[in-house]
């Protein structure tokens, strides 16, 4: 087995992501019916995909590493770890080994806990299986070892569907989403904070009674809700910071400010778009493991898995993060110790919090509060984890340029949950991983035994839900 | 048939990336078989308002803000798969009696 693996993993290490991904994509859609026309108009698209990501984020890494560097030099603040976005952590987690078996482990994942009545989900959002080969990267990156890799991912899987079936009810209830509820890595790890904070906010007279309106936040602050906008501002503020002081007379001033703030307006329009081709590949595939799996799940009344997307549009969701979009970047700079410098993933806050609004019956100053805690933890956390993360990106095929800063994510390399798996698999190994999977399977055990007490705790209604 | 210029459909969902690419391409494959062409433009649930206004109707996979004056589709059934005939009928019409 291990020979095999190693075998596999010398022969993907010369061919590269963007030629073994369209291969072994072809060859699952085949063999989860679909048609072979269809099959290989997507492998290649996917291939196609990376190209276009590799390209973008070169621009985005040369850009930022430049003006980076710049403002070490100006001010000595240390700010050397890059926040390349969330497109670029799902490019890496698909485009590395762990990648490549990511949709097969995590449907037999899916089936065997469906079959065993350990989860109620049945995830057919294929598109965010990258999570999971994403903590399945960071673990390679770190042991070197890809079967620990391969069950890191199988972990995680199982882990999204016990959030999932823990927040169903919640979910269902505040977003209206009738049979639908939520495994995902990037929404899922702020619930047990929420419930810290909203049980704590709950005791202080006062603060308890603050709530914050929708409506007004969306009309002062929607700029920040537009991404185009916020690189060019961003960009332009980290050139005046980087280049006031550059030899050449005002227009070399001039010139460097500007282009920094045009390119990094360029890379979060376009990463996004690249992005949307690697998921236009994915749709064959995403489809026919989707019948695949409602084939083998009739009968039964489960919960269809699918993106937090789907909640980003509720206007508490929306207003929490476009607050916490400037609070984010003021933290970067105040934090103490922090070497992150925040960019592509500004936008994906909205994310973060989405599923705290059952917890906090939409109130967005308690989802601001939650928000603060995770991304202020975020901050080291992904300090921590840059050498991993940027390793794994270098792993999977991607071009560092020459003296490059390090990088990471808010999705999820700012989150605990990848933290744990890399932490504990770093300090023992194998037993690391059993451990996690221990706890994840006292979680499903606990869940099972006090269903209602664990989905009220986590937002949903007190009184009871109809059906059950 | 009539010479009728291509309808434009906003896809909207959280990313502007993962769900409404789903739902923007299975809606060209879909209206193109029923002689209906279509021009889809995806954007962020925070870019509705702004993207609104040059569009002939907003599909989205999330809640969309109130009075953008367009005809919305709000719709899960691309993802689930349930209703997915329906929705595309509805869609179908509503492109048709402009």
């Amino acid at each position: 087995m291990d020979a095999i693996l190693a075998g596999l993993k010398s022969l993907f290490d010369t061919l590269g992501a963007t030629v073994m991904l369209p291969i072994i994509i072809f060859i699952f859609a085949l063999i989860l019916g679909a048609k072979p026309g269809r099959a290989f108009r997507a492998a290649v698209t996917i291939g196609v995909a990376f190209v276009g990501i590799n390209l973008v984020i070169g621009l985005l890494w040369n850009t930022l590493t430049e003006v980076a560097q710049a403002i070490v030099k100006n001010t000595g603040i240390q700010r050397d770890v890059v926040d390349v976005g969330w497109p670029s952590a799902a490019a890496i987690a698909f485009g590395s080994v762990v990648g490549l078996w990511v949709i097969p482990i995590a449907l037999i994942v899916n089936i065997v806990l469906l079959v065993t009545r350990l989860t109620r989900t049945l995830n057919v959002d294929v598109w965010n299986f990258w999570h999971f080969a994403f903590i399945g990267s960071l673990i390679v990156a770190l042991t070197g070892n890809l079967v620990y890799g391969l069950i890191g991912a199988a972990v995680a899987a199982a882990l999204a569907l016990f959030f999932a079936d823990w927040t169903a009810k919640a979910v269902q209830s505040f977003y209206n989403l009738p049979g639908i509820s939520i495994p995902h890595l990037t929404s899922a790890p702020i619930v047990p904070i929420a419930i810290v904070v909203n049980w704590i906010i709950e005791r202080i007279p006062g603060i308890k009674d603050i709530d914050l309106n929708t409506d007004t936040i969306q009309k002062r602050l929607g700029v920040f809700g537009e991404p185009i906008v916020l690189g060019l501002v961003i960009g332009l503020v980290l050139g005046l910071i980087g280049f006031y002081n550059v030899t050449g007379g005002f227009f070399a001033v001039l010139g460097k400010v500007l282009g920094t703030g045009i390119s990094l307006a360029a890379v979060m329009l376009l990463l996004p778009r690249m992005v949307a081709i690697l998921m236009e590949g994915l749709i064959p595939i995403s489809e026919a493991a989707r019948e695949f799996m409602q084939k083998r799940a009739a009968g039964r009344e489960i919960s269809i898995g699918l993106d937090s997307a789907i909640l980003i549009g509720h206007p508490a969701a929306i207003s929490s993060a476009l607050v916490l979009v400037p609070i984010a970047i003021l933290l970067s700079v105040i934090l103490p110790g922090n070497r992150v410098i925040l960019f592509a993933d500004l936008a994906v806050i909205p994310f973060v919090v989405a599923m705290t609004a059952p917890v906090l019956r939409g109130n967005v100053f308690r989802m601001v509060i939650a928000g603060i805690i995770t991304l202020s933890l975020g901050f080291y956390i992904a300090t921590a984890m840059a050498p991993l993360f940027t390793q794994a990106a270098v792993a999977s095929g991607f071009a560092l340029p020459e003296g490059a800063v390090q990088i990471t994510s808010i999705a999820d390399g700012f989150l605990w949950t990848p933290y744990v798996f890399v932490q504990l698999t770093g300090l023992l190994g194998v037993v690391g991983l059993l451990i996690i999977l221990a706890l994840v399977g006292a979680g499903i055990f606990l869940f099972n035994r006090n269903q209602r007490a664990w989905e009220v705790a986590a937002g949903a209604p007190a009184e009871a839900v109809s059906g059950d | 048939m009539n010479q009728q210029r291509v309808k434009r459909i906003l896809v909207a969902c959280g990313t502007a990336i993962a769900t409404s690419t789903l739902v923007a391409v299975r809606i060209k494959e879909e209206m193109a078989k029923r002689g209906i062409n279509v021009e889809t433009r995806q954007c962020k649930a925070t870019e509705i308002t702004s993207q609104a206004q040059d569009v002939d109707l907003i599909v989205s996979t999330t809640p969309v803000p109130s009075g953008l004056n367009k005809p919305v589709i709000q719709t899960l059934a691309f993802l689930t798969g349930i209703g997915k005939e329906d929705v595309l009928n509805q869609i179908e019409k509503i492109l048709k009696e402009m």
